[in-house]
């Protein structure tokens, strides 16, 4: 059984030869192979070979072509600082208050950007897995790309000041999510993991979520799934087992929770719903591989009668997180 | 009147009302009432019941933004222009540290903290360990305060109060909070307090100041 069938069984309910494994490990592909971060970013050869090295290093089930949180933002015309060893920050937002949202550039993920260099990885990185591993491309959801528009205050601050200018900002991030997403699946990527932290309850109340947000990952996840994507994965960290009822109906066929959701209430909340999660990330960098290893198997064993799981962290594997760690969870699946 | 009044204002801030907390403001002081009276009655006791609101799986950052919004402009409708005038129950200082350009955890703080009377000094995002050690030398804070939204600051905030220390301001305790840091414990970041919530930073702080 490969990788891509594991997670399809996974994904299903179906009997597996083991758990699959999904270490999120995106930035840390580039500490491992020794590579600045800031080139890992920037360009979609390195950061192809920099997965793949760690794909052939850890032996998990997925390789990832992200970059971080500002690819979207940058291509529209934020403007970013890039430094050694970082991921690169938004130094200046493309949109405030009073513009004009008719003025806001909606990106060609072939031509604005970093797009192409990420549409190139992917290309890369499908080449050289074909159907045996599974292929991660990646997109904002519409809050967080909202938010990395005009900054998460000033976001914030807008839906409750003028919310039917929030509204349609909301509305212009759905076109470049679903845009920039269709485009990656187009180059080769299983699906785009869609990535949306700050429609987190601990952001914006869950009435928000079901009212604005809901509907728009439901049209952005229907659009991914006529476009070839095999299933929709969405990934919101923090304490999200308020809102994970509402997967199903956005079309959630992979849901991701973090460390600060009890597996019980994911499994309750969602009992059809493939689950993947949770150990906390930073134990990445402060534990030991004996602690990884415990978490793990207290994991494997909370899913054991039901399937339906990947073992993973609950957020992204800190960059500089220690290697023998994420190798302890790795080889949990297989103990 | 006047309770009927503050009670509007309570909501106000509550609900994170901005227009209603100024226009209710300048009502109260119309009627004749102290700004210290505005504060206590109505500012503090809307952190009261924002505080018992405020618990850790209810805690809502739009909410807490709003209310937070909506305190700082009665504020300036009590001190306009004049943050130097605000009461003070001590001196804290806070920073985001260098590397880390997230500073809303920061901000958020910085307006409880301003909102139950403690002066607040900003280093603001971005912030080198020294530059944040030579405030604290100049300020002589209750305590430092460092959010942290990403993991690779860490190795920076386990030389604050190592550093502070040899410099004899050993009465000065730090403390920290944001999505990375609370993944940590205190005694592995080498501060002495991690806060959940604003609030637990705020209470926290007042053990130090015996409010």
């Amino acid at each position: 059984m490969n990788s891509l069938k594991r997670i399809h069984a996974a994904l299903h309910f179906q009997p597996h030869d083991r758990v699959p494994v999904i270490a999120q490990v995106f930035g840390h592909a580039a500490m491992l192979a020794g590579v600045d971060l800031k080139t890992y970013v920037q360009d979609g050869a390195v950061l192809a070979a920099c997965q793949r090295d760690a794909l052939a290093y850890y032996d998990y089930d997925a390789v990832f072509a992200l970059m971080d949180t500002s690819v979207e933002t940058e291509a529209v015309g934020s403007v970013l600082d890039y430094r050694t060893n970082a991921y690169p920050t938004v130094q200046a937002y493309v949109f405030a208050k009073h513009d004009d949202l008719a003025q806001l550039h909606l990106p060609d993920p072939q031509c604005d950007g970093r797009m192409p260099e990420l549409l190139k990885a992917i290309r890369i990185l499908r080449h050289a897995v074909g159907n045996e591993v599974l292929v991660v491309g990646c997109v904002l959801g519409p809050m967080t790309l909202v938010c990395q528009l005009m900054g998460l205050q000033e976001a914030l601050y807008l839906a409750i000041d003028a919310p039917d200018q929030f509204i349609q900002l909301l509305d212009f991030a759905t076109r470049v999510i679903i845009r920039f997403g269709v485009a990656q699946l187009e180059a080769g990527a299983h699906l785009p993991i869609i990535f949306d932290p700050a429609s987190c309850p601990e952001v914006i109340p869950v009435a928000f979520f079901r009212e604005l947000i809901l509907p728009r990952l439901k049209t952005i996840c229907s659009t991914f799934t006529q476009a070839g994507a095999i299933c929709n994965w969405l990934h919101i960290a923090g304490r999200t087992t308020p809102i994970l009822p509402f997967y199903p109906e956005a079309g959630v066929a992979i849901a991701n929770f973090d460390f600060s959701v009890d597996p019980a209430s994911a499994m309750q909340a969602l009992p059809q719903t493939c689950l993947d999660g949770n150990l906390k990330p930073f134990a990445f960098v402060d534990a030991s591989p004996a602690f990884i290893a415990d978490e793990a198997q207290r994991l494997l064993q909370c899913f054991a009668q039901r399937g339906g799981f990947i073992l993973s962290s609950g957020c992204e594997i800190p960059p500089e997180a220690r290697p023998e760690n994420i190798t302890a969870l790795v080889q949990a699946v297989r103990s | 009147m006047h309770n009927a009044l503050m009670q509007k204002l309570v909501q106000a801030l509550i609900d994170g009302d901005q227009a209603m907390a100024v226009t209710q403001t300048h009502q109260l002081q119309a009627a004749g009432l102290a700004r210290e009276t505005i504060i206590t009655d109505g500012i503090e006791s809307a952190m009261t019941q924002l505080d018992a609101r405020c618990t850790v799986e209810q805690f809502n950052l739009l909410e807490i933004m709003l209310a937070g919004r909506a305190v700082m402009s009665a504020m300036k409708v009590l001190y306009p222009g004049d943050a130097a005038m605000f009461p003070s129950q001590g001196t804290i200082i806070l920073a985001s540290l260098e590397g880390d350009v997230h500073d809303l955890g920061k901000n958020i703080l910085k307006m409880v903290l301003t909102a139950k009377g403690y002066r607040v000094v900003d280093c603001g995002k971005d912030c080198p360990v020294d530059r944040l050690i030579a405030t604290a030398r100049q300020e002589a804070p209750l305590a430092v305060g460092i959010s942290g939204l990403i993991t690779t600051v860490i190795p920076q905030i386990r030389q604050v109060r190592t550093k502070m220390h040899a410099l004899g301001l050993t009465q000065i305790k730090v403390m920290a909070g944001g999505a990375a840091l609370k993944q940590a414990t205190a005694a592995s970041l080498q501060v002495d307090f991690i806060g959940e919530t604003a609030f637990d930073c705020l209470h926290y702080v007042e053990t130090l100041s015996g409010s």
